[in-house]
């Protein structure tokens, strides 16, 4: 093993071998160059060994099988990792599942120097695929197996099934045969595939990609477009990309940052009371002009809010007042009506309450003058002696903002991680560990 | 770029809630009324409030 590897030259175009089929006679092409060790007849599908001189037949079928069109044909070459590679072999492969057959198509490339690697496909869902340089190890649960560690990355268990060959074309690094069986144990770490195939004389470990369908065309300079991905593949990468986690982590930082403001601001609003006065009111009293003016008060600082409190010993009963804060100055009002009532009462289900004596209003966007309150009391017509207080506040606190603020920061991680959980369901809902929720639902059922 | 969008948008709803506060906003509608006459002062009668034909509640449960 001290020999010094020769230096990399430009890479050489594989030349193609031709040879016949000693089934039909038709022609041949061996890409491989040697490294094949079967290759399939294109017009009868009899499968022959590449590695003896007059190949040998090593399959051949009484009846058609049913033939597959491969949507990368054999001999299209491509730059695949920055390597050039052709497509060589074709195979489809089936499981059943539940008494319902899956297929999917995986094709065979080979590069002289880098050798062979394997796109899979199933309903546009692509892998890149290469065969394990090392063994992984797997975490089994009475026989059950959950886990793989590859290459310091842990692999769940997706899917065990058993997988038939069912159509192959062109040349495979193996004595390839259809209607050869193996067993298929697969293990997600998106974007990454590990698969583990035992048939009855090896077992072999690959490792996949994702890759989107329109990389291979790109890589491949197909003609078109790649079918569509239906679904959502057992390796395919979260569109939400596991940022999830971490929109919950800014939306933590957030909130705090909202509580800091909440803190500060609170602390710094004066809350100044501006103007308190009692008033009664007596429906027996003659009739006369209801409304009536307050004294003048000062709103001294920056624009802000202003809370206009009103309490009154309203019982079964109520006081609607009609209030217009008014800037002498600019002679601008704000026009507001508040009711304060409350009833109580006993029946059937025991006491009730509704209403309150005390209503609060806060006026938005008050700037600095002097003003008066212009207040309408009515009460209802048989209502006796009634009352009630005005208080006017200055720069009072306005939680409401906060709230809708708290609401708008949970929003974007909320549909985020909605999205991202939908999608990992769909996903596993696929596995042979579904999530929990339809599991039982298929087990009511 | 998400996360990026997130802090920038975070920051926005942050700043607007404490501009929203320091400015004393609030959610209720205020009606306006400009030029109202210094006469009212002296004759409370004379203004005329958007609200009174409110109707009011007089049941209970």
């Amino acid at each position: 093993m001290s020999s010094t590897p020769p230096p990399p030259g430009p890479p050489q175009k594989p030349a193609a071998k031709a040879l016949n089929c000693p089934q039909c006679g038709a022609a041949i092409t061996l890409r491989a160059l040697g490294q094949a060790a079967s290759v399939v007849c294109e017009s009868c599908h009899c499968i022959l060994d590449a590695k003896t001189p007059q190949l040998e037949i090593l399959q051949t079928f009484s009846k058609a099988i049913a033939a597959d069109r491969p949507l990368i044909p054999l001999g299209t070459r491509g730059k695949l990792r920055g390597a050039d590679y052709e497509v060589i072999g074709f195979q489809r492969r089936g499981t059943v599942i539940d008494g319902i057959r899956y297929f999917w198509h995986e094709y065979v490339l080979f590069n002289p120097y880098k050798g062979f690697r394997y796109l899979t496909e199933y309903q546009g869902h692509w892998n890149d695929v290469t065969v394990c340089k090392e063994q992984p190890i797997v975490e089994t649960r009475v026989s059950i197996p959950l886990v793989a560690n590859y290459l310091g990355e842990v692999y769940r268990h997706f899917q065990t099934s058993d997988a038939t060959t069912d159509f192959v074309l062109g040349e495979f690094p193996w004595q390839v045969a259809v209607g050869e069986q193996a067993r298929a144990n697969d293990y997600v770490h998106p974007p990454r595939l590990l698969s583990m195939e035992r048939t009855a004389g090896e077992t072999t470990w690959s490792l996949g990609e994702y890759t989107s369908g329109r990389d291979i065309w790109s890589a491949f300079r197909l003609p078109g477009s790649p079918p569509a991905p239906q679904g959502v593949f057992a390796n395919q990468p979260s569109p939400s990309g596991g940022g999830a986690r971490q929109l919950w982590a800014f939306f933590a930082l957030l909130a705090l940052l909202l509580l800091g403001v909440i803190i500060v601001t609170d602390f710094s609003e004066s809350k100044t009371p501006v103007f308190s006065a009692s008033y009664h009111l007596n429906a027996g009293e003659p009739k006369g002009e209801a409304s009536f003016v307050t004294e003048p008060f000062e709103l001294t600082g920056r624009t802000s809010s202003v809370e206009v409190s009103t309490n009154a010993n309203v019982s079964n009963s109520w006081i609607y007042l009609n209030y217009a804060l008014i800037n002498t100055d600019t002679e601008q009002a704000w026009d507001f009506g508040r009711e304060v009532s409350y009833y109580y009462g006993y029946d059937s289900d025991g006491s009730w309450h509704e209403g309150s004596q005390s209503d609060s209003v806060v006026v938005p966007s008050v700037p600095a003058g002097h003003y008066y309150l212009r207040i309408e009391p009515e009460v209802a017509p048989n209502h006796g002696f009634l009352a009630y207080t005005v208080d006017v506040r200055r720069d009072v606190p306005v939680p409401v903002f906060y709230g809708i603020g708290f609401v708008a920061l949970l929003l974007p991680p909320l549909l985020y991680g909605w999205r991202s959980w939908t999608f990992e369901r769909a996903r596993w809902s696929e596995s042979d560990h579904p999530p929990m929720q339809l599991q039982k639902s298929e087990e009511d059922d | 770029m998400l996360r990026k969008l997130y802090l920038l948008y975070g920051l926005l709803i942050v700043g607007g809630s404490a501009f929203a506060q320091y400015r004393g906003w609030s959610l209720n509608s205020m009606n306006q009324v400009h030029n109202v006459p210094r006469s009212v002062r002296d004759n409370p009668g004379s203004y005329r409030s958007v609200y009174n034909s409110y109707h009011h509640y007089t049941g209970g449960k």
